[in-house]
């Protein structure tokens, strides 16, 4: 072998080497991202409150031991549906951090619209009925020749209705 | 002391009672002396309360260990500062507490108002003593905090018994903020009784006009005010203690608090309605009953443990005194309506859909979605739990769904509704004060979107910010504007004497900046980066532009507990910048632990630093370190909050004016006099 062919060949096997840790590390990186995105979802089991991901109370086992199976299946490449089930037969359906998007969980998550919905539609008719009533009698055309007490009260009227 | 306590809160259980029967007589017989009698009942209610309240504070200081509270929630290490602390730390002295502090609003009340509103004051009387005298029944004979400990003598005799030293106080509750934050909070949550008994007193009477808004408008302001405190300091408690790198968690206990003041904020807005066009009466009125029964609401969540927290006291009983009190408010709050509803007829009608009016309507629509959404995802476990037989958790992603855009909403409309007319708006006056802010708005999220920002929800926010702010700045510079060219004075002291002339209007504005400023420090949320590591002397993690250099630990024995800091040299742009000194905290009498972060704040970002304990693996110490950008801006924004709620409660200097010379004006002004209906159309200053 030439010393130009051994050249070449180790600038191959270095690169190789390089690229394969770059790509590891890269997919390592990539790993801890999917867990915490997907640890996001669950709520941490010491009766904290807390997400997965957030909690940090000191000396917390629970969320330390949920975190590494978490680890491990993503690493095994788990899909989320099967971490989530994993979860929720081990945990039950309390381990959820947002409810699921079926069943009676629906429920909570077509809440807030459906109050939205109502309450602009509430709105609405409050505004169409207030609408259609009948003007006060003094807010009916101003005569030309308005009196003093009158021009007053009509000022009085503005500041209290205008000054906020 | 023990029994001095107990006999005075005894007392004035009995007090309240004879303020409450009694004050019902003298509203069916209308007699002076029952009148005085029954107000004079209640202002010894009061007395009586802060004695009891003094005594338990004492016991605490003379470290009393015979008293089963005090046993519980201190210790003879404890510092003075936290025995005060130690009072509201557990459910039967922050239940005494709570009747502390409602019993300052209910002597004040009954003393402001002592020789005013004759007709309202004996209705809103016993309003107030139906409530205290549920608060006396739960602090009597319910969770008194004077039980002492007893055991049996060797005769079988019952005796005293003394321990040498107490429990201790609860880690988390040994913070300075915690000594500052329960006490806002229930401030808040106890002001809320005053505008209540004033609404409920005002239909029961079926008082006339207005005037019973504008006697609790600035109750509901003080109240509210303390309520907004409480919240942020909690959420600051939160950020600074508990070590997970936020400030808001969605816990139930959090949402309690928030719910009450969303209602209260509604209240605050359409209460203008009210005194300005004799419209939403019935509005109102069930905003404050409501805000009222969500505080009591609030309490149930916390004190029966219908919904697991950190934050919630421990499970007891006590819930079902608060579901009946709830049940009876609102029963109460429903006969008094359906006897007096033709009162509250509202006397105008609505000429635009363009107009504050309409603008009020959809703030409270979305207030009280938000309200509503807030309330049925907390309530969202116990219901599933009912229904299905298992338990479905709603933690903060879900909350963050739905009240982000909610909240989006709100500050959009919080830059449009002050600068839109009352009764109809024109559309020169929308171009007019509306096309700067809205360039504005788009132009800084153009800036925005080109410094890199992709995150939706964020970059929306940022812009509606920059708007609001806009339309705050142009009412302060045009008002200013007048007023320097009449007076010559800088358009600061114009700004300035703007305010004092229209404190409510413009110190509003000063609340809607500081709600931006917090909005500003929300929208930070989205770009949170954390790193964590396994540490040891000399090893370096790095985060964003900052290295953390571990260069040791020390550890200190301090009067009650023992503390083991990291020592951290923060490194930004390879220069050093501090130390930090994340810390844990070994509390030997309840040996407990807790964490101190140590937090490198500027407006940009906090560097947040958690000593996160040891890896179970390796017993190497953990570090945890945050890059949360934008924080400080929402702890900012609460002190403009609480200022611009300061301005709004002072005396207004142009209503003086205005008042003095208002006749003769318009007498010399009666020539060129706009028709008044022309006037009241385009009205807005």
């Amino acid at each position: 072998m030439t010393k130009r062919r051994l050249a070449a060949f180790s600038l191959v096997i270095a690169l190789s080497i390089f690229s394969g840790a770059l790509l590891s590390s890269r997919a390592q990186a990539q790993q801890t991202d999917r867990a915490k995105q997907i640890g996001g979802k669950f709520m941490c089991m010491c009766s904290c409150n807390q997400v997965l991901t957030q909690c940090n109370h000191v000396g917390c086992t629970v969320s330390a031991s949920m975190l590494k199976e978490l680890d491990a299946w993503v690493a095994r490449g788990d899909s989320e549906t099967a971490v989530t089930s994993a979860f929720v037969q081990e945990f039950g359906t309390k381990v959820y951090a947002e409810p699921p998007k079926s069943g009676l969980s629906l429920v909570a998550w077509s809440l807030p619209s459906i109050y939205l919905l109502l309450g602009t539609l509430l709105v609405i008719v409050v505004i169409w009925r207030w609408r259609s009533r009948p003007m006060p009698p003094e807010a009916v055309g101003g005569a030309p020749g308005i009196s003093p007490q009158d021009l007053e009260r009509a000022r009085r009227r503005v500041a209290q209705e205008t000054e906020d | 002391m023990d029994v001095f306590g107990s006999f005075a809160l005894l007392l004035a259980f009995l007090c309240a009672g004879y303020a409450f029967v009694g004050g019902i007589a003298a509203i069916r017989t209308r007699h002076p002396l029952l009148i005085k009698s029954a107000r004079q009942a209640g202002i010894a209610t009061c007395g009586l309360i802060f004695l009891a309240t003094a005594s338990l504070v004492y016991l605490f200081f003379s470290d009393s260990y015979w008293v089963s509270y005090v046993v519980a929630h201190s210790n003879r290490d404890l510092s003075t500062f936290y025995k005060i602390a130690a009072l509201w730390s557990g459910q039967e002295g922050s239940l005494l507490f709570w009747s502390f502090l409602l019993a300052i609003y209910v002597f004040s009340v009954l003393l402001v108002y002592r020789n005013k509103n004759g007709e309202l004051m004996p209705y809103v009387g016993v309003v107030l003593a139906g409530v205290q005298i549920f608060f006396l029944t739960l602090n009597n004979f319910v969770a008194s905090p004077f039980k002492v400990l007893a055991s049996m003598g060797a005769n079988g005799a019952l005796g005293v018994f003394t321990r040498a030293d107490g429990n201790g106080l609860n880690p988390l509750l040994q913070y300075p903020e915690m000594v500052i934050h329960p006490p806002n909070l229930y401030s808040g949550y106890t002001g809320f009784t005053i505008p209540f008994a004033f609404a409920l007193g005002a239909l029961l009477a079926r008082y006339p006009g207005e005037k019973w808004i504008h006697l609790t408008r600035k109750w509901t302001m003080i109240a509210w005010c303390f309520q907004t405190m409480g919240i942020l300091l909690g959420a600051h408690w939160a950020y600074a203690v508990l070590g997970w790198g936020g400030y808001w968690g969605w816990d139930p206990v959090e949402n309690a608090s928030l719910l009450p003041w969303l209602t209260g904020t509604a209240f605050l807005h359409s209460v203008m309605m009210q005194e300005k066009r004799g419209m939403m009466k019935v509005w109102n009125v069930w905003l404050v009953f409501s805000t009222f029964m969500l505080c009591i609401l609030g309490t149930l969540l916390t004190r029966s443990g219908v919904v697991s927290s950190v934050h919630a006291f421990a499970q007891s009983s006590i819930g079902n005194y608060f579901v009946g009190f709830l049940l009876l408010v609102f029963a109460v709050c429903l006969v008094a309506y359906v006897k007096n509803r033709d009162y509250l007829k509202s006397e105008n009608q609505l000429d635009s859909m363009v107009s504050r009016e309409s603008s009020f309507l959809f703030n409270n629509l979305i207030l009280l979605v938000s309200c509503i959404a807030v309330l049925s995802g907390t309530l969202f476990p116990v219901f599933s739990e009912w229904f299905s037989g298992s338990r479905i958790s709603v933690g903060a992603p879900f909350f963050n769904k739905v009240n982000i855009p909610i909240g989006l909403l709100l500050l959009f409309l919080t830059g449009v509704g002050p600068l839109l007319a009352w009764r109809k708006t024109s559309t020169d006056s929308l171009k007019r004060n509306f096309g700067w802010p809205l360039i504005a708005g788009l132009l800084a999220g153009a800036a925005v979107f080109a410094l890199g920002v992709r995150e939706f929800f964020s970059l929306v926010c940022l812009m509606l910010c920059v708007f609001v702010t806009t339309t705050i700045g142009m009412e302060f510079f045009r008002g200013a504007r007048v007023i320097r060219s009449r007076s010559g004075a800088s358009l600061l002291a114009s700004a300035v004497d703007l305010t004092m002339r229209n404190t409510r209007r413009y110190g509003g504005y000063i609340v809607h900046m500081g709600m931006v400023l917090i909005f500003v420090g929300l929208a930070g949320a989205a770009f949170n980066r954390d790193a964590q590591k396994d540490m040891q002397p000399g090893s370096t993690l790095e985060i964003g532009s900052y290295k953390l250099l571990l260069q040791g630990f020390d550890s200190k024995p301090e009067k009650n507990y023992t503390s083991e800091r990291m020592i951290v040299e923060v490194w930004r742009d390879n220069k050093p910048l501090m130390m930090l000194y994340p810390e844990r905290r070994f509390f030997q009498t309840n040996e407990q632990s807790g964490t101190m972060v140590a937090i490198y704040s500027t407006l940009r970002e906090d560097l947040y630093v958690v000593y996160a304990g040891q890896n179970p693996e390796t017993q190497a110490p953990v570090i945890h370190a945050f890059l949360n950008p934008l924080v400080k801006w929402i702890w900012l924004g609460g002190l403009v909050v609480v200022l611009g709620t300061l301005v709004t409660l002072l005396p207004n200097r142009r209503a003086v004016l205005v008042l003095a010379g208002a006749p003769e004006r318009a007498a010399a002004q009666q020539p060129q006099a706009l028709a008044p209906s022309v006037a009241l159309r385009e009205g807005h200053d």
